[in-house]
């Protein structure tokens, strides 16, 4: 059985908790029971070496985390994995970025060949604040194109149908 | 010539190096800790003793469970709570699995990379992407092992003055104690490893510190011990150790008898072999290590070791577990002033607290390990640096002063109250 992983990135600071609710409504839309593969939802508060222990064994893997790239907040992007990189690239124990841990885990030969990233542009990363609304909207709607995308490729296919199929 | 290394990479918060060099002698070395002050103390200040474990968890990502273990161990001082064998055991095997993840995230990810040439880990694990799949599972278990007990493996939350907050159930633990038993094979692989490592030969006098604990290898209590034979208890510490503001520095400096010391790993081995077992003294004389050591970079042995001795330790803690009527002490605050410490992976962490009648902090005092290296790492950075040669180059001296200090694991987050590199040769 496909395992698949979904993971947001996130912190309690305003836009930075895109990533949580992203995860946070696909696990409200209730996926699991509808797909044919092995579906697991993580929110990580930091991308550390946790994040490689979570591509073990996944073959694909969807990672969610707040962007800073100058586009208007709000803005949900694809990212190819090549285009990640970190202000500091500097490791250690504490500062493990996804950057570092993508790169960690394919030089550890763990990383899966499917791994999708996207990026929600975040407007501010306040302590103890929400997140603006308009980060909050695009959350939402990003978990449904993911919960949509997943459903294409490892829909379960409806009783009826595999009563007909059998 | 001076040597600046403006920023340390592979260290955990923010530090710089200044060397200034005339002819062929250092004339000045300094390692500054820039990071500010995070006035953890302060912040302690009028809070419930309750609140403690949660807080002093916050001080660092990867040693919270040293925190909350120092300050529970202080705080039951001052309320004289005695915490029953159950609840001793079960912080043991706790305080295990930091000592598993974060002394097997400094040798692969900080430490290793330096002694094989490598410019950083991820370069390292393309290259020996076995011995780093291999570290990275055990540093998993680490955390797993804290998450047992703590709900999670970054600031666990069960730990309260008295005992725990909730017991895990009797499957989870024995999940985990199969794991546990089953990683032997690879802790004990990873102390061959690094017993294979070709290090300097940098042999060099200091005056070990570390706590001594019963018949047991010294983890979550224990009194304090030298090697030129000092046993104190922690209220005792501040009458021995003195803290010093140094300008260069936001993290007080160290001093043991008016000079330098080393905490951490190769100090808690030199004081203690005598507790590890048959099996351990044979493991290390199998590695090539003649203990107790004076070449500091034996340390990333003495983590090896204590990475295999953890596992063991807490598969064997983890026996016959049963769910105690209750896991912790009742506790009744009163007035006075509590001492506490424990190991934390890079050495002894101490804390004092002054209480008043309802348990609420009137004063902290909390010495992190990397306060306490302080002066001993600019003391090896000066032999080491006379050893290597200074007729080296600017950057063959900064990475051997990279080297040097990466070996003590520093926290400067935890002791800021830290690595940039600038080097003078006139």
């Amino acid at each position: 059985m496909t395992d698949v992983r979904v993971i947001g990135i996130g912190s309690p600071a305003g836009d930075d908790q895109a990533g949580w609710l992203v995860v946070d409504a696909l696990r409200r839309l209730g996926l699991a029971e509808r797909l044919s593969c092995a579906l697991r939802i993580v929110a990580l508060d930091r991308p550390s070496t946790q994040l490689i222990h979570e591509f073990e064994d996944a073959d694909v893997v969807v990672l969610i985390d707040a962007t800073r790239t100058g586009a208007r907040p709000g803005t949900v992007r694809q990212i190819d994995r090549t285009e990640c990189f970190e202000v500091d690239h500097s490791l250690s124990g504490h500062l493990l970025g996804v950057a570092s841990a993508l790169e960690l885990a394919d030089a550890l030969e763990l990383l899966p060949a499917d791994v999708r990233i996207y990026g929600i542009e975040m407007q501010s990363a306040i302590a103890n604040c929400g997140p603006s609304h308009c980060v909050a909207s695009a959350a939402s709607e990003l978990a449904q194109t993911i919960a949509d995308e997943l459903l294409q490729r490892f829909g379960a296919p409806a009783a009826s149908d595999a009563a007909a199929a059998g | 010539m001076q040597i600046d290394v403006p920023a340390l990479s592979r260290v955990e918060g923010e530090g710089a190096l200044h060397v200034r060099i005339r002819g062929d002698e250092i004339e000045e070395l300094m390692l500054q800790i820039y990071e500010p002050p995070r006035l953890f103390e302060k912040a302690l200040e009028g809070r419930s003793y309750e609140e403690v474990p949660d807080m002093v968890a916050r001080i660092c990502g990867i040693c919270p469970v040293a925190y909350q273990i120092s300050a529970v161990n202080a705080l039951e001082s001052a309320f004289d709570i005695k915490v029953d064998p159950w609840v001793q055991a079960m912080r043991r095997a706790l305080y295990c699995g930091e000592w598993i993840e974060s002394h097997c995230l400094h040798i692969h990810l900080l430490a290793a990379p330096d002694f094989f040439g490598y410019e950083s880990a991820i370069q390292m694990a393309r290259e020996h992407p076995e011995v780093v799949r291999r570290g990275l599972k055990l540093q998993g278990l680490g955390n797993d092992l804290i998450r047992l007990f703590g709900g999670r493996s970054v600031h666990p939350v069960s730990v309260r003055v008295g005992g725990f907050h909730r017991a895990p159930s009797a499957n989870e633990v024995a999940a985990m104690r199969e794991r546990l038993y089953a990683a032997l094979i690879e802790s004990e692989a990873l102390v061959r490893w690094t017993g294979s490592i070709r290090v300097p030969d940098d042999q060099q006098q200091f005056p070990n510190v570390a706590m001594r604990s019963g018949e047991e290898y010294p983890i979550q209590r224990g009194y304090i011990s030298a090697d030129d034979g000092l046993a104190i208890e922690p209220e005792q510490f501040e009458h021995h150790f003195t803290q010093q503001h140094v300008a260069h520095s936001t993290a007080l400096y160290s001093h043991y008898r008016g000079g330098a010391y080393l905490v951490g790993p190769l100090a808690r081995l030199n004081l203690n072999r005598d507790r590890l077992t048959a099996a351990h003294q044979q493991l290390l004389h199998d590695a090539g290590i003649a203990v107790p050591s004076a070449n500091m970079f034996n340390s990333v042995v003495a983590r090896a070791v204590e990475v295999h001795y953890a596992i063991g330790e807490a598969a064997r803690l983890l026996e016959n577990y049963k769910i105690p009527t209750s896991p912790a002490a009742t506790v009744t605050p009163r007035a006075g002033v509590g001492y506490g410490c424990s190991e934390a992976p890079r050495g002894l962490l101490w804390h004092r607290y002054r209480v008043d009648a309802q348990g609420q902090i009137l004063e902290a005092n909390i010495i992190p390990p990397t306060s306490q290296n302080q002066a001993r790492i600019e003391q090896d950075l000066r032999l080491s640096l006379l050893a290597f040669g200074l007729h080296h180059d600017d950057e063959q001296l900064r990475l051997h002063c990279e080297k040097v200090i990466r070996n003590y694991d520093p926290c400067i987050s935890c002791a800021t109250h830290f690595l940039r590199l600038r080097t003078e040769r006139l």
